[in-house]
């Protein structure tokens, strides 16, 4: 079959960085390629080169036959590609008709609101996408919002879909539902670059896949005969042992105890209901769940950092319901929140500082409320070195790092205060497959010292590798929780899509105390 | 050295906050000029009588130096409050409370303190500062109430209290000017040089802008101001309470500010007089971005609005230019250091 896009010697350098080196892609028309790479790999370097926001210093790209002029979108567009990005661009508060027409950026003054309706509505039968032109974007749950964008970039006549992590935030149900809307829009001779992290996603959809590391192509396979390790170690440059070591070990005291907790987001809205658990020493629960089901209010309750709670919270058996979140910390409560961009770190702070931020007032840091830079500088150096931070100096800005290590930077903090619980939001979000490697083994590292843990992720395959019991929390609610070796994996799935019924509350504490 | 050598520290110089607040400057006087000419007047000549007429004579200087003490001392106060993202825009009426304060507490305690009324007149200023801005705060902490509103609309309030007191129980009789009468002389500020009008307070001012930025980079009240002026969410999981920092930038504001009112009356005027501090405190958060929220910048950056105050007022009584033309330069740096940062801010 005819290339559909050709990309030829795509170079683009920034200052001394080289993104992209030499990079070839073909993609033909009716197939599905995968774009793996870790991060700082090269890949949205190289996507924003074919959708014409970056300009490569080299290269050529091929589009149905024409030469595609480089550095302008609104070419890409023309030409017939549509890049759906990771983050949606909708007008909440307008219906799908609506945002599509902004989409389209018809001219004419008379909208033609009935005519785009009908066009949504047959796409959305040949594809089988489900969408209501008239339903209202907030009102969609994340998956539905997805598939708007498809179809702005279908109505586009797009023949070519960059699709950017589109999994990310769709829970199992919906990822099934996403790939059989990708393998019809395949059947009906439209091209795909789906561009993710997941190794079994790419195996269960892709034609070909094409890996990425330090801009130039490491690998490039049809998908009959990869295996996963090999995908792996075409990604990383090593393999990856396949499942990280834990030794098995008794539960320990029981450290830290929800009951009962109720909780409101900041506009009010009811985010958490009734949810319970407790947890022992040298034990992680892990709990899976979508996006946005509650996890920022438990966290943000259990951490003391909101008082829009009802319920009753116990750490070492010490009611500490009313502690403020600095009582909490010094009662050895660490907390990974999930922003590391605003919350977790300061971007415009030093390294030193960062690690300062929350221990600030405490030896080494300082003295009697004067600060000590001198032991500051020894305790960072140290902490620093312990968790393999890559960095010039210490005194750097924290914005000069990569993820991986500015996230180093929050374990250095908060687990190397050896705290006796942790509670950690989403800790390997955004990471690549080295860097969340390293978080899960430092937070395992921590459970076999004797920490509990209480691990929430959206990755149902990273709460399942971690946790020694696991469970769900969806739609404000912790449900099914069980030891490790009894999950049933399609259960969880189905939790998490809200679409099963409320078992109460966990039931394996229960059992564990009894 | 090699030429290579001195190019690229010259380049590393031209990179830094300092330089882009020098060129700042440069650029507002140069455009400034440009409008001198086009007024048919020869901006060297403007310049010339601005220079003499700041530092043309000691008793120039002395003037340039009293001016420049309260501006110092608010500018300090409002630099502080805008890192730690608190943005106060009342030093103008903590200035006038605290001037008040002052006097009143100079006019009553004069006979019963003896000597020292000096510091009690002093330390009433700093209490009336501190007062107004401790309520802008409240307001703003209880009621959610924007503080830019709350301490900007308590300007206005000040001034109608000390325009209160001037026309009713304080005022001078017969004086036909709104003013108390003139404080005993042991409550005046001490001069600085003895037979000159030099008081203590430019000392006072400069000693505030050092110890602020030992508080600001070498204690944990420091960390914490910065830290609640980098990141509002950081601050909030770091146990940083956004009620303390608010509370404490705004009093530190208003005891600064207050302090200003105080010496500029004790030190100044000897009596409270109607619009004695008119637009210091507007002046002062000028002066604050003009030194990039730095304390001890803030020293040079109120000795150049003072003394183009005082030079300006000088030229136009030699030729006829008119003084308000220190407003257009003042005007024009600040919005050239601004852009500069903003660009700087970019490049990183």
């Amino acid at each position: 079959m005819a290339a559909l896009l050709e990309m030829r010697g795509i170079s683009k350098s920034y200052g001394s960085v080289q993104a992209n080196a030499g990079i070839d892609l073909t993609v033909t028309a009716g197939s599905i390629v995968g774009l793996l790479g870790e991060n700082g790999s090269g890949k949205s370097t190289l996507m924003k080169i074919l959708f014409g926001m970056v300009r490569p210093d080299q290269g050529a790209i091929v589009f149905n036959d024409a030469e595609l002029p480089l550095g302008s979108p609104r070419e890409a567009l023309r030409a017939g590609i549509g890049m759906i990005h990771q983050h949606f661009t909708l007008v909440n508060a307008m219906t799908v008709a609506d945002n599509v027409m902004l989409a389209l950026g018809d001219s004419r003054f008379w909208l033609d609101r009935e005519g785009v309706a009908a066009r949504i509505m047959r796409l959305s039968q040949s594809y089988g996408l489900g969408l209501d032109p008239d339903s209202v974007i907030e009102n969609l749950p994340l998956g539905m919002r997805q598939r708007v964008e498809i179809v702005k970039a279908l109505m586009r006549e797009a023949h070519l879909l960059v699709l950017d992590e589109p999994t990310s935030i769709l829970s199992p149900p919906e990822i099934e539902g996403l790939i059989g809307v990708m393998r019809r829009l395949k059947a009906d001779g439209r091209a795909i670059i789906f561009i993710t992290h997941k190794l079994g996603e790419v195996l269960s959809v892709c034609d070909e896949v094409v890996v990425l590391r330090d801009g130039k192509v490491s690998g490039q396979t049809p998908v009959a005969g990869a295996t996963r390790e090999g995908l792996a170690h075409m990604m990383v440059g090593r393999t990856l042992a396949e499942a990280p070591q834990r030794a098995a070990r008794p539960p320990g005291p029981e450290r830290l105890v929800a009951h009962g907790i109720s909780a409101s987001d900041a506009f009010g809205l009811r985010r958490l209901q009734d949810a319970s658990f407790s947890l022992r020493g040298g034990e992680i629960l892990a709990l899976a769940g979508i996006d946005g089901n509650g996890q920022a209010e438990l966290c943000d309750t259990l951490a003391g950092l909101t008082s829009a709670f009802i319920g009753t919270v116990t750490l070492d058996g010490k009611d500490m319901t009313a502690w403020p979140s600095n009582a909490r910390l010094e009662a050895g409560l660490a907390y990974i929140p999930a922003d590391r961009g605003g919350t977790s770190l300061v971007q415009g702070m030093s390294i030193a500082d960062n690690l300062a931020l929350r221990d600030v007032a405490r030896a080494p840091f300082s003295r009697y409320g004067w600060l000590d830079p001198a032991g500051a500088r020894k305790l960072v150096d140290a902490r620093t070195k312990e968790f393999g931070v890559r960095m010039a100096a210490s005194d750097a800005a924290i914005s000069t790092l990569s993820g991986g290590n500015q996230q180093k930077v929050v374990l250095a903090r908060e687990i190397g205060r050896e705290p006796g619980v942790l509670i950690a939001f989403q800790p390997t979000w955004g990471l690549d497959p080295g860097a969340t490697r390293f978080v899960i083994d430092t937070i395992l590292a921590l459970r076999d010292r004797g920490g509990a843990i209480l691990y929430i992720s959206s990755e149902l395959d990273e709460v399942l590798a971690i946790g020694d019991r696991v469970g769900v929390i969806a739609q404000g609610r912790i449900v099914g929780i069980t030891n490790r070796a009894d999950v049933d994996v399609v259960r969880l799935g189905l939790l998490m899509a809200g679409s099963a019924q409320d078992h109460g509350p966990d039931h394996s504490s229960g059992a564990a105390a009894a | 050295m090699t030429v290579a050598a001195i190019v690229s520290q010259r380049a590393a110089w031209r990179d830094t906050l300092a330089w882009r607040v020098v060129l700042s400057v440069v650029w507002s006087l140069v455009v400034t000029g440009i409008l001198i000419l086009m007024a048919g007047k020869n901006p060297f000549v403007a310049y010339q009588h601005i220079v003499l007429g700041a530092f043309g004579s000691w008793p120039r200087v002395v003037v340039g130096l009293n001016k420049a003490a309260p501006y110092m001392l608010a500018g300090v106060g409002v630099a502080l409050c805008f890192r730690g993202n608190v943005a106060n825009m009342g030093a103008e009426g903590q200035i006038a409370m605290g001037g008040l304060a002052a006097s009143v507490a100079a006019l009553i305690g004069a006979n019963a303190l003896g000597a020292a009324v000096l510091p009690a007149a002093l330390i009433a200023g700093v209490l009336g500062g501190a007062a107004w801005a401790a309520i802008a705060a409240a307001i703003n902490l209880a009621r959610g109430v924007h503080e830019v509103l709350v301490t900007l609309m308590m300007n206005f309030i000040a001034w109608l209290i000390v325009a209160e007191f001037l026309h009713g129980p304080m005022g001078e009789i017969d004086a036909g000017f709104p003013q108390t009468p003139m404080f005993e002389n042991v409550a005046w500020l001490p001069k600085l040089v003895a037979r000159t009008d030099l008081h203590i307070g430019i000392v006072i001012a400069i000693l505030a802008a050092v110890v602020a930025h030992v508080v600001l980079w070498r204690t944990v009240t420091g960390f914490r101001w910065r830290l609640a002026g980098a990141s509002d969410k950081a601050a909030h999981y770091a146990g940083v309470s956004r009620a303390r920092s608010v509370f404490g930038l705004m009093l530190v504001s208003g005891v600064l500010s207050g302090m200003a009112g105080a010496i500029e009356v004790l030190g100044v005027h000897y009596r409270l007089i109607e619009g004695f501090s008119l637009g210091f405190g507007f002046n002062a958060i000028a002066i604050a971005l003009l030194a990039t929220l730095k304390p001890l910048w803030v020293i040079p950056a109120a000795l150049f609005f003072a003394f183009l105050e005082t030079g300006a007022l000088s030229m136009q009584r030699q030729i006829g230019i008119p003084s308000s033309l220190v407003l257009v330069i003042q005007g024009l740096s600040l919005i050239f250091v601004l852009c500069a940062i903003g660009r700087g801010a970019r490049r990183i």
